[in-house]
């Protein structure tokens, strides 16, 4: 049983946190301004770790951006760097396959879509007190907890996961009220920034990380 | 799902007991006032400071109903009436530990022969309600000079953008605002708050 990502998305339907622990495909860098700043650093940070491992193939005097991976502008120049050269989208790390050709804001637009879609497929055949809890393909099963204020915690896990609802819910109540809600420097309803913040995404990764559900 | 409500009452006494945070009510109190000093000496008037109060208060109302929801695990409301119960007997327990009463009013009639039922009335745009404090503990200790009560200061203004700012995040769009308070003479404390309309929920821009 193991917890694949989570995508959080406020009410203005933009995602405004990625985070993920296993993931078969590397996940293509956002085109410029598709993503919000403050989103995540993975998108940023995964152009960081290429660059590293492909040092020996790849030598750039461009790899001296691999330091600035905290800052939002740098994704702009990572962009620049992997349009480049197609090696660095093949990390040698054991679980680097070449990426869906999908760009991360593509990915999370159309995450949120299914999510939209079904959900309000489901508000259409059966009324308003129904919700849509989650979905399963042969790879992977989608979670979903909403909150009444609009907004969506999404997870990927593998099939074989029984409802994840409850951990969703648990970050809600924990990592998400203490370091977001209660956090003043996070510009919640915002249209322009994500709520990604260092105590946020290590109180999240320790609540999964620690859970039953990671092996 | 009628929940009566005395089970509202329950939920948000265990809520409040379940607050592992509280503040001094004294402290509140003194630090709301001193507040409320320094927006006066800074706007000097009143109208303003009205103004800017019921702005700090949407901005905590818009991060208040997250706390809430994620503490009380309350569902959707069916009707507006419930949103007042759930506002007076959980919301306000919940956080101050007061109860205000409530008193709920039907939208104005309108001339039109086809009138909808009782309950679509309760929910539809104009339907409203009034809370009455009897206790305000941002008050304690408060006597209003005799210029603000010219200039038509609203002391608990804050708590008016507090519901306005925690209600637009469950779609909902309401006017809130004091009718009467007693720092000012009148008899009893009491805040209208009136259904404007139900906001659409968003749907993503279609960028293909």
């Amino acid at each position: 049983m193991t917890i694949y990502s989570l995508y959080i998305y406020d009410r203005h339907c933009t995602c405004v946190y990625y985070h993920d622990w296993h993931r078969t495909r590397r996940p293509k860098l956002a085109v410029e301004g598709g993503i919000l700043p403050a989103v995540s650093q993975a998108v940023v940070a995964l152009a960081a770790e290429t660059n590293s491992s492909t040092l020996t193939i790849y030598s750039s005097p461009r790899n001296t951006l691999t330091s600035a991976s905290g800052v939002v502008v740098a994704v702009n120049e990572m962009n620049a760097q992997s349009a480049v050269s197609p090696l660095l989208q093949a990390p040698p790390s054991p679980v680097g396959i070449s990426s869906t050709g999908l760009a991360f804001d593509e990915e999370v637009k159309l995450v949120y879509g299914v999510v939209l879609s079904l959900r309000n497929m489901i508000k259409k055949l059966s009324g308003r007190d129904e919700q849509f809890l989650n979905y399963r393909t042969s790879a992977y099963k989608l979670h979903l907890f909403e909150t009444l204020s609009g907004y969506k915690f999404v997870m990927l896990s593998d099939p074989g996961t029984e409802s994840l609802r409850f951990v969703l819910r648990q970050i809600y109540v924990g990592p998400f009220l203490e370091y977001v809600v209660r956090n003043p420097l996070v510009n919640m309803d915002s249209k322009e920034y994500g709520i990604d913040n260092e105590y946020f995404r290590t109180s999240v990764d320790r609540m999964i990380r620690g859970s039953s559900f990671f092996p | 799902m009628a929940t009566s409500s005395k089970q509202y009452l329950t939920r948000g006494e265990e809520l409040w007991k379940g607050r592992s945070e509280k503040v001094n009510a004294e402290l509140f109190a003194l630090t709301y006032g001193a507040l409320v000093v320094q927006l006066i000496q800074d706007y000097e008037d009143y109208a303003e400071v009205n103004k800017q109060l019921e702005k700090m208060g949407y901005n905590i109302g818009t991060r208040l109903i997250e706390d809430f929801l994620a503490k009380s695990n309350l569902g959707r409301c069916s009707d507006f009436r419930e949103v007042g119960e759930v506002v007076a007997k959980v919301g306000f327990k919940s956080f101050l530990n007061i109860s205000p009463s409530i008193t709920h009013q039907a939208p104005p009639v309108p001339t039109s022969p086809t009138r909808p039922t009782s309950t679509a009335q309760a929910n539809s745009a104009g339907s409203s309600f009034s809370l009455i404090f009897d206790e305000n503990p941002l008050a304690e200790f408060v006597e209003l000079p005799e210029d603000a009560l010219e200039g038509g200061l609203w002391f608990s203004n804050v708590l008016c953008g507090v519901i306005r700012g925690a209600l637009e995040m469950v779609q909902m769009q309401v006017s809130a605002e004091f009718i009467s308070d007693v720092l000012r003479g009148d008899e009893t404390t009491e805040m209208r708050v009136k259904l404007i309309k139900h906001l659409e929920e968003e749907v993503p821009i279609g960028d293909d």
